[in-house]
């Protein structure tokens, strides 16, 4: 049995579904959803609901900006509580480099209209009590900055999009995308194929092999990175607190749990979704120094998930040279989540062909070679 | 509140410590050296133990195996504490906190040492397949460590008051109690190193274990494991099934036959599986008034023996019969039951209220092997074994290199089988470990095979021997 769809999205996490939203609130729903697991069995299930606006390069700023204030909608839009909670995001600075760095990120975010603050160890004390700031030299805060209970985001886009007509399959996975000279022709999976014209690769750590089977190449690499979650607490912690120079990310959910996670600089690439000893106790030890009485709490659980990396830890966006109408919304080196419903939008509007929201050039594959990269400079985890 | 402990019982004598008091939010309460916060808490008359996370409900006892979260509360300042596997102390201050308790206000001070220790053996779970399994590796000269979560082993044997018949040669005739305690002494005479109050939290690549010991992370290297940790009760899907006074068999005869404490005056039991019948003869043995057993096969599920027994002292055995209902807001006061056809559907005119204090499940075990998934090892649902169970070679071993399954996290079967599955287990390990196969080892996994091989040929074995055949593979396949 041969079926076809107008468009074929595939990876059901927060940036596939997205982008199925969209085209369906455009008035598109010929658009057939493809996830090999289960809704948000990668990335978009996996991270620490982390919303921040506090960043380097004014892509990432403007994207986090704009999707900030599309998540604070959302919860009517998808007629779900979304948990999205504005604590803040409290990035600490433990050396005086980093501190200018971040007197200078505070300028940038604030010029294109991110209200994030340069604090004192004292100021940040007030905002975090419980926090050590003896090794502390500065930090920065954004109230609007937050988190969001991810799998509520991926189940009221699931719903929404299927209430539009979009059929959204699990436990499909794709097997082949085949092209004819630059035009895709069809989908293959493993419960048959589509025919489609249109492929939007959303496969989180699996994109670079999903670019390959339709013969594009992008230089994205999966990397693990780990997570954990404590026991519930009333809420004693309001912002995220994040360091980049430890790696360190933690914050309290609405459930009262503490999410956080510590990336391993020494990681080896590659598609392992794994919890390691080495996480647990290198998490729990910097957590201690953040927080001392963390160690009457316990860790509940722990798990992993992957990074999708680029080389500029920027996202790739929009179509590729070697095949048409097959456009990318991955490569979101660890903060997809957060940018989410931007691109999404994005991306529905470029294959609709309609004019971009906002200017999506430099986040093309093709600046790996034309171009200058700038580096994203405030990846954690 | 009248006295729930028994001080009187056909067949266990409680040998309760020093008499002394705790502290429960301000009042003093009665208690017995051994016994742990929940049961004598429950003891006490406490139905309530904590709340829900979202709509607040209540929470009672359930489990009482330290699974289920249900009786989390503060000891000493110290949130979150699993009181039905803690032992009660002389002063202790325990209070309620409900599902999200304040973060802690004082620094309780593990720091940041951890344990980490090389074994050549780890065997988990400490009922009788891990206790077969910990004997055989340290009688053929393995550094054997056993864990196990409660503070005492055996277990479900040690809560079973009824003889054994038929089976294993030694032990029929003889009370699970008694089997149990044999099987402890008799690993503790061949030099296994112990480890009660132990649980392993996790493993981590390479054969390593984590467990929590007193509120600490420590972590086992090992060389080889044998895994068995058991089942998990099912449990029924009613209205208000959350309400304290619904528990699972498994609980019941903890409290009762390991605590000696009962779990109320009236008990609805359903399901009369093996199960569901022992547990109510055990409760009529405690002076606990059964009500009824319902039933919604047309046919009871367990023996005729224990089946008789019960109708003798009188409990009605209803099958075609499911329960839909508890009744009550904080606790239990009573349960609707209606009658269904073979196709399961109601049938009008039958639903009746029963006056009971206590709805006891008995529906049903699934093999517990979370750990084993986490261990990579391939899994497949075989429902003639209770769900999802681990592909494993004749041998025991799963498709993960040295790490070998038995008892009911293989599937779920009897006690017999589940002391040879480890007997076979531990001999194969060895084998595998320490590069030894002699006429011994040959022996011993002879009279294993040979023993469980008899037990799937009697009346009861033929279902788990269906799904025994479709999770057996071959040691390539196995790796």
């Amino acid at each position: 049995m041969s079926e076809s769809a107008g468009v074929v999205v595939i990876g059901g996490g927060v940036n596939g579904l997205g982008t199925a939203y969209h085209l369906g609130k455009m008035g598109y729903s010929d658009v057939v959803v493809l996830d090999k697991s289960y809704l948000g069995y990668g990335a978009s299930g996996r991270n620490g609901g982390g919303i921040r606006q506090q960043w380097t390069s004014e892509e990432n700023i403007k994207l986090a900006r704009e999707s900030r204030k599309m998540f604070e909608a959302l919860n009517e839009e998808l007629e779900e509580d979304l948990e999205f909670y504005q604590g803040g995001y409290l990035v600490l600075a433990f050396d005086d480099e980093e501190a200018e760095e971040f007197k200078e990120n505070v300028k940038r975010q604030n010029r294109l209209g991110v209200e994030s603050e340069f604090l004192s160890p004292e100021e940040a004390k007030e905002i975090v009590p419980e926090l050590d700031i003896s090794q502390v030299v500065a930090a920065t805060f954004n109230q609007s900055d937050g988190t969001i209970y991810p799998f509520k985001v991926i189940h009221g886009y699931a719903n929404r999009v299927r209430e539009m007509g979009i059929d959204v399959r699990e436990h499909t996975e794709v097997t082949d995308i085949v092209t004819e000279g630059k035009e895709i022709k069809k989908v293959k999976t493993d419960k048959g194929d589509i025919k489609t014209d249109t492929v939007v690769n959303a496969a989180g750590g699996w994109s670079s092999g999903v670019a390959e089977m339709a013969g594009a190449e992008i230089p994205n690499v999966p990397v693990r990175h780990e997570i954990m979650v404590t026991e519930p607490f009333e809420r004693f912690l309001e912002p995220m607190v994040i360091s980049f120079k430890h790696g360190i990310y933690f914050s309290q959910s609405e459930h009262g749990n503490i999410v956080g996670g510590i990336g391993n600089p020494d990681e080896e690439p590659g598609i392992n979704q794994k919890g390691s000893l080495w996480f647990m106790k290198e998490f729990s030890d910097t957590l201690l120094d953040f927080v001392p009485r963390f160690s009457s709490v316990n860790m509940i659980r722990q798990w992993a998930g992957l990074y999708d990396t680029t080389p500029d830890a920027q996202p790739i966006l929009g179509s590729v040279p070697e095949v048409e109408r097959f456009y990318q919304v991955n490569g979101f080196s660890g903060h997809g989540f957060m940018v989410s419903p931007m691109v999404t939008k994005v991306t529905a509007e470029l294959v609709l062909e309609e004019e971009p929201s906002i200017d999506i050039e430099r986040l093309r594959v093709e600046r790996f070679e034309e171009m200058d990269i700038e580096e994203e400079g405030a990846v954690v985890g | 509140m009248t006295e729930r402990r028994i001080f009187e019982h056909p067949i266990i004598d409680f040998d309760r410590g020093e008499e002394f008091y705790f502290d429960f939010e301000g009042r003093k309460v009665k208690a017995y050296e051994g016994e742990t916060i929940a049961s004598a808490l429950y003891a006490d008359g406490l139905t309530k133990f904590t709340e829900s996370k979202k709509l607040e409900r209540p929470r009672g006892f359930f489990c009482a195996i330290g699974k289920c979260s249900s009786c989390n509360m503060s000891v000493n300042g110290r949130p979150h504490v699993r009181t039905c596997v803690t032992q009660v102390e002389e002063g202790m201050k325990v209070k309620r906190h409900g599902a999200k308790p304040d973060f802690p206000e004082k620094d309780i001070g593990r720091g940041k040492d951890r344990t980490e220790k090389d074994v050549e053996f780890a065997i988990i779970g400490g009922g009788p397949a891990g206790l077969m399994a910990a004997i055989t590796a340290a009688e053929l000269g393995g550094d054997v460590h056993l864990f196990d979560e409660g503070a005492d082993l055996g277990g479900q044997l040690v809560k079973q008051t009824h003889q054994f018949f038929g089976s294993h040669e030694e032990d029929a005739g003889v009370r699970g109690i008694k089997i149990g305690d044999d099987l402890v002494e008799e690993a503790k005479k061949r030099g296994v190193n112990i480890h009660p109050e132990t649980k392993v939290i996790g493993y981590y690549e390479d054969r390593k274990i984590a467990v929590e010991r007193n509120g600490r992370f420590e972590v086992y290297q090992t060389e080889g494991i044998v895994y068995a940790g058991g089942a998990i009760e099912n449990y029924l899907a009613f209205e208000n099934n959350d309400l304290p006074g619904v528990y699972g068999a498994g609980g019941v005869q903890t409290l009762m036959n390991e605590e000696g404490v009962v779990p109320g005056e009236k008990v609805l039991m359903v399901g009369s599986g093996n199960v569901g019948l022992i547990v109510s003869y055990q409760l009529l043995q405690a002076g606990v008034e059964v009500v009824e057993v319902i039933e919604a096969l047309p046919e009871i599920g367990g023996y005729q023996v224990h089946a008789s027994k019960i109708r003798r002292a009188g409990v009605p055995i209803n099958t075609s019969h499911t329960i839909v209902k508890a009744l009550g807001d904080e606790k239990v006061e009573g349960a609707v039951v209606h009658e269904v056809d073979e196709q399961w559907n109601k049938i009008e005119g039958t639903e009746r209220e029963i006056d009971c204090d206590i709805i006891c499940l008995a529906v049903g075990l699934r093999p517990d092997t979370g750990f084993l998934r986490q261990a990579g090892c391939e899994m497949e649902y075989i429902p003639e074994l209770g769900g999802q169970v681990p592909l494993r070679t004749e041998e025991m071993r799963t498709t993960e290199r040295s790490i070998y399954v038995a008892g009911d996290s293989a599937g779920i079967e009897e006690a017999t089988v589940a002391a040879l599955e480890g007997k076979l287990a531990g001999v194969a390990a060895y084998e595998e470990i320490t590069g030894k196969e002699n006429e011994k080892t040959e022996s011993l996994k002879k009279e294993a095979k040979d023993g469980i091989e008899k037990m799937r040929k009697g009346p009861y074995g033929q279902v788990p021997r269906q799904g025994v055949k479709t999770c057996t593979v071959d040691e390539e396949v196995c790796g």
